[in-house]
């Protein structure tokens, strides 16, 4: 069951878009391929039979694409459009009698918070209540597999609670899940399995959400703050490297820290350079500038942190107070942690 | 994958909602009633091209126009996508937003020939004499619908054939100084025309199979047009 690709490649004229490769997108997970617009557009024309599948194969349940029933699969694109003139309720009750539904508007209302805006016709929604619109359609459509092409760009933290509890509530009903996105962090949020594709070819991302460390290092943590305070100044910028120059950074000046494929970068006001440092050793060196490593791949400032936010009684996230208001995941046994740094419990 | 005329009800509901609310289709459509009132009350015994005039501007601009906006405003929103990847078939599709136009069209039509007080001899021949037509007019809406990408384009790419279907009998006026017009009383409008004029005369279904002969012409013609347009463009 689910979506399956095998020996899956695509070449345009001259380029490699991405290699061979092999995925499983199985039930009761949510897999999520992290790439660039390009390699999005090829999986997801693929997907819909825009374009042919030249080499491998693509399975859903067990039936090769191009003999599968699209209208198996629930599709939430970024740019589906919607029926302005209609209202929130009109346009469910469209949908519920075009996939022959049993499932009753309010139920679905209720599950997308909508329920205030039932008669406000959609034209006048917010960005995010329409694309809330859109999940309340798959809902109603309730199909065995789910495409998700960058679900939480833009939108606003009610909706991304609406996404985490319907993928939660997706995981527990066996269903199989595809996340398409070109955000890390919101891919790492999202899913439980993440894979890079590009032109290397797949890799997954090890993101291990908990059970790597166990809850001693807090007090080793809190030790070790102590230590490094006594030591006297030292020079504390981080280099980066940009093209062929070093660029240092002040760490107060830094949102956060990403790692991805071995690669640690900087993120400054929506930029990312790369630092040729590991995560280990960045953690160290920026434990006593309140730096904190809140998840395996993340280490993000404290200082700039404005929101703790708890998704489901496991998922965490932290909203930044940079212009981008970027959402950094916290993994469980960081949130014990990060309590004791910030001196609750 | 069935024909279900629940999803075919779906597609109509929601189109029916959707025009309702969309006051450029809406202003359009009424227009031809704005044409059957003035003439209404410019005289008390118009002729039957008068009356014709007014019928084929409003299959012109509420079957084919209408149609073809429900089409083209699919793909501009970006709804279209959406609704080819759901259990509706093409079919099914064209069959809602067909039955909408028909419907809108045949409503129209019917307050137009009571606003110039339009009594035809025989009402049944006359009758499917119009609903044969008609099928017409929503085919070229389908294959106009499929060539324009907005609604812009739509009612750009509409305006010709409503010079052509609309006021096509006005050309055949002129039809002994310029030969080429004689052209425009094979068009299905004309022929439409031609229909009634018979009727009224006094000649019963027999005397006009001819017309209908053309009439259907048209319709196949517009049709195997439609279906090469579709498998070209595959909707969008």
């Amino acid at each position: 069951m689910g979506l399956q690709f095998t020996s899956v490649e695509k070449r345009l004229n001259d380029s490699l878009i991405f290699p061979e490769f092999n995925l499983h997108s199985g039930s009761n997970q949510v897999t999520a391929i992290y790439s660039s617009l390009n390699v999005r557009n090829t999986l997801l024309q693929m997907l819909i039979r825009e374009i042919p599948i030249l080499i491998g194969e693509i399975h859903i349940n067990n039936v090769e694409i191009s003999k599968a029933n699209l209208s198996d699969i629930g599709f939430s694109f970024l740019n589906e459009g919607l029926y302005e003139r209609l209202t929130v309720v009109e346009q469910l009750n469209f949908y519920r009698k075009l996939y022959s539904a049993d499932i009753s508007t309010a139920t679905i209302l209720r599950k997308v918070h909508l329920e205030e805006k039932r008669n406000v016709r959609i034209k006048k929604l917010s960005y995010s209540e329409q694309r809330r619109i859109q999940f309340a359609k798959l809902l109603i459509q309730n199909p065995e597999q789910f495409i998700f092409e960058e679900p939480d760009q833009n939108i606003d933290i009610e909706t991304q609670r609406v996404l985490i509890i319907m993928l939660e509530e997706l995981r527990a009903k066996g269903k199989s899940v595809l996340i398409l996105t070109g955000n890390m962090e919101s891919a790492v949020i999202l899913a439980d399995k993440v894979f890079k594709l590009d032109q290397s070819g797949l890799h997954e991302i090890q993101i291990a959400r908990e059970s790597e460390e166990d809850i001693s290092p807090i007090s080793e943590a809190s030790a070790e703050i102590d230590k490094t305070e006594i030591q006297p100044a030292r020079f504390e910028k981080i280099p980066t490297k940009v093209n062929e120059k070093i660029v240092l950074f002040d760490p107060p000046e830094i949102d956060y820290i990403e790692s991805n494929d071995g690669q640690s970068s900087l993120h400054i006001n929506g930029e990312a350079f790369p630092t040729m440092f590991t995560m280990n050793e960045l953690e160290e060196r920026l434990q006593h500038f309140g730096f904190f490593r809140c998840h395996r791949s993340y280490i993000v400032n404290l200082q700039k942190v404005r929101e703790v936010i708890t998704w489901t009684r496991n998922s965490y996230s932290l909203i930044l107070d940079d212009e981008r208001k970027s959402n950094i995941p916290l993994s469980k046994t960081k949130m014990a942690e990060m309590k004791v740094m910030l001196g609750l419990k | 994958m069935t024909f279900s005329m629940k999803r075919v009800n779906a597609i109509f509901q929601k189109d029916l909602k959707d025009i309702l609310r969309n006051s450029a289709v809406s202003l359009t459509a009424s227009m031809p009633l704005i044409i059957a009132f003035v003439m209404g009350k410019m005289s008390d015994d118009i002729a039957v091209d008068g009356h014709y005039m007014v019928i084929n501007i409003a299959m012109v601009t509420v079957g084919s126009f209408i149609q073809c906006c429900l089409i083209a405003e699919e793909k501009e929103k970006n709804t279209l996508r959406g609704l080819m990847l759901s259990p509706a078939s093409t079919l099914e599709i064209l069959g809602g937003k067909s039955l909408l136009s028909l419907i809108a069209m045949m409503i129209i039509v019917l307050i137009g020939a009571f606003l110039t007080g339009y009594h035809p001899e025989q009402i049944v021949v006359i009758a499917i004499a119009i609903l044969f037509t008609s099928f017409f007019f929503i085919g070229l809406g389908t294959l106009l619908g499929l060539l324009a990408k907005s609604v812009m384009e739509a009612s750009v790419i509409i305006m010709p054939f409503m010079i052509v279907f609309g006021f096509g009998s006005m050309a055949t006026m002129f039809a002994d100084k310029y030969p080429i017009l004689k052209v425009m009383d094979y068009t299905p409008n004309t022929q439409l025309a031609a229909i009634a004029v018979k009727v009224e005369s006094g000649i019963g279904l027999g005397g006009v199979w001819l017309n209908f002969g053309i009439i259907a012409l048209w319709i196949i013609g517009v049709f195997v047009l439609t279906s090469i347009v579709f498998k070209r463009k595959r909707m969008d």
